[in-house]
């Protein structure tokens, strides 16, 4: 007599990873489509250039409070020691559109995501201002240490905040609908 | 990859007065960024020269004859020659450490991981690295694709098309800024995203 398989509410083969890889699909979509959007000329030249320069102006007034002789031109910081251009990669428009498509492909309520958002993007945009401050004073104080410090450390910096703030959201403010949802 | 699973319950941490889950994984990963980046540092040289030979050989299957070469430079950069005619614009130089140094980013997301196995913990950060290898495989191709479609001048506009030129410049531009920064993030969540909708 063939024996039947025992039943069971466990899902099977791939659908036991279903919320896993429409995390990842989710993830990857905005992720791209956002950078995509973002790379269309018109979009760069009447938003991230502005963008940018906003940041520029920031950091030069960050820098003069520090006693530096800062003249700004567009997205390029100039004093008498070094210059540095602002471009995309170090606006932080990067980190944002990560922590956006961590936030959208993470399963909460849309109030809790606009929080996340708003308090993300204010975050991500002081530790970016830190960055470039920082990676001036670099260039002008330590050169040697200019390049390794733009690629890989401050870029890991940033990205790491994302991370850490996408995690304190998603326990803070995200799972509770989703524990009610379990529940 | 597998999901993460707890060593122990949520609530009998919660319950104990400790940290909390995401407190514990901050702590952890800034602990293990310096010795997760001191051994990035060590095999960095080792990596470039695995990386170059391999997307050389990755390259080569996309083109007939085989005419592209990429050599090390020095500990951190390649560079793209092509054997047979001469190139305006070649050789050309690409910091191959810059394509991984969010290795230390990942190996140190998947080690700081609390409240689970170290066994799954390793077994998780094995298959992240190793779709992380091969992203960096397909990173490199772009990159050289990205240089003959955009980067030589007359050569690359005999050679490749609006389309040709839009693709690799797009696809190079999206892998190695938004893909590349985001892959821990991507990896560590689809292996510990039950893991974080639970606590």
């Amino acid at each position: 007599m063939p024996r039947t398989a025992p039943q069971s509410d466990t899902p099977q083969g791939w659908r036991r990873y279903r919320q896993e890889i429409r995390f990842l699909v989710v993830f990857l979509l905005v992720l791209t489509g956002t950078f995509t959007l973002l790379s269309l000329n018109s979009v760069n030249d009447h938003v991230i250039e502005p963008f940018t320069a906003s940041i520029a102006r920031a950091s030069g007034v960050s820098l003069d409070l520090l006693g530096q002789d800062i003249t700004r031109t567009g997205t390029v910081l100039r004093s008498p020691r070094f210059a540095v251009n602002i471009r995309n990669g170090c606006n932080g428009v990067e980190a944002m559109v990560i922590f956006l498509a961590a936030i959208l492909a993470f399963p909460a309520a849309w109030a809790a995501r606009l929080i996340g958002l708003v308090l993300g993007v204010l975050v991500i945009q002081l530790v970016n201002l830190l960055r470039v401050v920082a990676l001036f004073l670099t260039g002008a104080y330590l050169p040697s240490w200019f390049d390794s410090s733009h690629t890989v450390v401050w870029q890991t910096v940033v990205i790491l905040a994302a991370v850490l703030l996408w995690l304190f959201w998603a326990n803070r403010f995200a799972t509770p609908r989703v524990r009610a949802e379990a529940g | 990859m597998r999901r993460g699973g707890s060593a122990r319950p949520a609530a009998a941490s919660r319950a104990s007065g400790g940290p909390s889950w995401p407190l514990q994984l901050t702590r952890n990963l800034l602990l293990w960024l310096p010795p997760v980046a001191l051994v990035w540092l060590l095999v960095t040289p080792y990596y470039n020269l695995f990386l170059t030979h391999a997307a050389e050989n990755l390259v080569r299957l996309t083109e007939r004859p085989d005419v592209t070469r990429l050599q090390t430079h020095d500990r951190h950069h390649l560079v793209i020659t092509r054997t047979g005619a001469r190139v305006p614009g070649l050789p050309y130089s690409v910091r191959t450490t810059d394509v991984h140094f969010h290795l230390v980013l990942l190996g140190a997301l998947f080690l700081a991981v609390p409240s689970v196995p170290w066994r799954q913990r390793l077994a998780n950060l094995g298959w992240a690295l190793l779709a992380t290898v091969f992203f960096h495989l397909l990173d490199l191709l772009f990159w050289v694709k990205f240089v003959y479609a955009t980067q030589l001048g007359a050569w690359s506009a005999a050679r490749y098309g609006a389309f040709g030129q839009n693709f690799w410049g797009l696809g190079k531009h999206l892998l190695d800024l938004p893909v590349k920064l985001a892959l821990p993030l991507a990896l560590w969540g689809v292996a510990y995203l039950g893991e974080l909708r639970r606590r």
